[in-house]
């Protein structure tokens, strides 16, 4: 009897946790915490100088400490001043556009929707490419005022602007039609790069090498300076994505069944818009563009932990970041000592994976 | 209590539902039946909230137009035809999202506990751990239906009465779960809460449905109880076929039995 109460007991627990992938889900997110400290302590210490990851550790529990000479000045200066502000900003832009991805496509209900597909970074892009172009001649007030500020700016303001206008071409009424959204998305896209374009043509030798480097996408040149421009952009868009996760869940079930359960689902969408367009905006100013990571990311997620965006936004974050970090790594190393534009790497890294997505969906699930 | 007087809804300038009045009371079950298009579902988004609409609505005395969502969803849950999800989430993950809102109604810290029961009440046992694109369209619709039980799980909450709004929530089902559903919905008129039901099925509406709203080209054709409403003359002009009414013992419940096409 008592045997029967206890096994009784154990069938319920187990129907109870029965489809609820909570608890693996905050394994895996652990594992990720864990293994985006090891890849940044190989980040810091892989490279020309060959300060180890056990000096460089003990460089920062000792600190200035007399005696302590794990780091001569030779390696410090390559740590702090140029590795460390790199890592710190190959962080930063993989989890921006790694929860981008999830977020648009939480907010799309499509699992290829991605910030570069619906025109954001092509916005972006036009914006960043309008300064360095035209920032000495038409918009030579703009980039004085502004100063290192000026190329963030414009981008984030290419991207919004982007996605304010395909937000007004979709909504009518009040409701946003993910179709035409879209289809917009391809067509603002098209504009934006035609308008690039045009940029291009007029760029002189000098910029013409910046532009292409800066369009392949990389992570050289990063500066603490930069960081200060950019990082408070990315860090308080992915500090208010997590309060957006619970709606994007709701939001699975479609616009109106959202707006059932609660959900103020044109906040919702409003912000989302606003915080995905600021950081992939502040991304594209400093990287350039960096394909791939938001889409490859939350998919991979979902296959793991499930699609529950509460643990999707963080997992996507923490694995973004180290894939976009090892992608730096590989960009760095593969042919140096020079070093190729990440873009390429991540390019194709994640085309191949793309169209095997596509592959095992076919006749599976509707895309 | 809800109370709609003179609604109107036009989409792209096109009148669907026009000077529609509907008033039912807790404790009621209560039907719209009509012909496809003439302007059901548009009339139950409009009392969802989904839809601009001409007229008052009111739920529960509080104006329908000045709620927000999060208000409109503590006092009713709606289940739509079919509902497509492009991510592979599980049957529980789905059902769980009923309780978004955060007000079932349930026991302090039952909260977790509700999916299982519902699944259970809608004959899904065992079911938590599937994913929902791999159900059949009938289980997907239970599946939905336990999502919106676990949203408004008590029919009555702070004293005031909760409703479910039901659009087509038999048409992909067998006849056991048919039954089994109008059950659930008759189960919850019956603890104090409302239900407001889209239904084909004539009979299935006799033998469940205290009132029938008859909807026709956008216009309510006549409403009141099934002995009154399921009329030769009215059914068959509206439905545009020859049908034949009957009458069954006990309490001479109407059966609507089909003949011809006029």
């Amino acid at each position: 009897m008592a045997d029967q109460s206890i096994a009784g007991a154990a069938g319920v627990m187990a129907t109870a946790s029965e489809g609820d992938r909570s608890g693996r889900a905050r394994i895996v997110i652990l594992f990720l915490c864990v293994g985006l400290v090891l890849v940044v302590l190989l980040s810091l210490t892989s490279g020309a100088s060959d300060a180890s990851a056990v000096s460089v550790i003990s460089d920062w529990l000792l600190g200035a400490a007399p005696g302590n000479e794990a780091l001569n000045a030779r390696d410090r200066l390559i740590v702090y001043d140029i590795r460390l502000p790199r890592v710190i900003l190959g962080v930063l832009i993989g989890a921006a556009l790694a929860v981008s991805g999830a977020v648009m496509q939480g907010l799309f209900r499509n699992p290829l929707a991605d910030p570069g597909l619906i025109g954001v970074s092509a916005g972006s892009s036009l914006g960043a490419v309008a300064v360095i172009v035209l920032g000495a001649t038409v918009l030579a007030p703009f980039t004085s005022a502004l100063g290192t500020l000026a190329l963030p700016l414009a981008a984030f303001c290419g991207g919004l602007a982007t996605t304010l206008l395909l937000y007004q071409v979709a909504t009518r009424h009040g409701r946003t039609s993910v179709a035409t959204m879209l289809l917009a998305g391809i067509a603002l896209a098209a504009l934006a790069m035609a308008l690039t374009g045009i940029l291009i043509f007029m760029a002189d030798d000098r910029q013409l090498r910046d532009l292409t480097f800066w369009q392949l996408g990389s992570l050289a040149g990063a500066t603490w300076q930069k960081i200060g421009s950019v990082g408070p952009v990315i860090v308080l868009a992915l500090a208010a994505m997590p309060f957006l996760a619970r709606g994007l869940n709701a939001l699975a079930l479609g616009e109106a069944t959202a707006g059932h359960l609660g959900i103020p689902v044109q906040r919702l969408k409003y912000t989302a818009i606003v915080g995905v367009s600021a950081a992939v905006g502040a991304s594209v100013a400093v990287s350039g563009g960096i394909g791939f990571i938001g889409i490859v990311v939350p998919h991979l997620l979902r296959l793991a932990i499930g699609p529950d965006n509460r643990y999707l936004l963080p997992a996507s974050a923490l694995l973004g970041a180290c894939l976009l970090l090892l992608a730096d790594a590989v960009a760095r190393t593969i042919v140096a000592p020079a070093e190729l534009p990440i873009g390429i790497v991540t390019a194709i890294a994640g085309a191949p994976f793309f169209l095997w997505i596509l592959l095992r969906k076919r006749g599976v699930v509707d895309l | 209590m809800i109370e709609a007087r003179d609604v109107s809804v036009a989409i792209g300038g096109k009148r669907i539902v026009a000077n529609v009045d509907f008033d039912m009371r807790p404790g009621e079950v209560a039907a719209i039946v009509g012909p496809n298009g003439s302007g059901k579902t548009t009339f139950l988004k409009a009392l969802s909230g989904d839809l601009a609409y001409s007229g008052q609505i009111s739920i529960n005395g509080r104006d329908l137009s000045v709620m927000k969502p999060v208000e409109a969803a503590t006092l009713r849950a709606v289940l739509p035809q079919a509902t497509t999800l492009s991510f592979p989430f599980t049957v529980r993950e789905i059902v769980r999202l009923g309780l978004v809102g955060g007000r079932s109604g349930a026991l302090h810290g039952e909260d977790e506990r509700l999916p299982e029961r519902a699944l259970t009440r809608v004959d899904l046992d065992g079911f938590a751990g599937r994913f929902y694109q791999e159900l059949s369209g009938g289980e997907q619709q239970r599946v939905q239906l336990a999502r919106v039980l676990c949203q408004v799980w008590a029919p009555v909450l702070d004293g005031k009465p909760r409703y479910l709004f039901l659009d087509e929530p038999v048409s992909s089902l067998d006849i056991k779960h048919q039954l089994i559903i109008m059950g659930i919905a008759r189960d919850f008129a019956r603890r104090g809460g409302g239900v407001v039901a889209i239904l084909h099925d004539l009979n299935l509406t006799a033998m469940y449905a205290d009132r029938i709203f008859v909807m026709h080209r956008g216009r309510l054709a006549a409403n009141g109880s099934p002995q009154d409403v399921l009329s030769n003359d009215l059914i068959e002009k509206v439905f545009d076929c020859r049908l034949k009414v009957g009458a069954l013992p006990p309490g001479d419940m109407p059966f609507v039995l089909p003949q011809s096409v006029c």
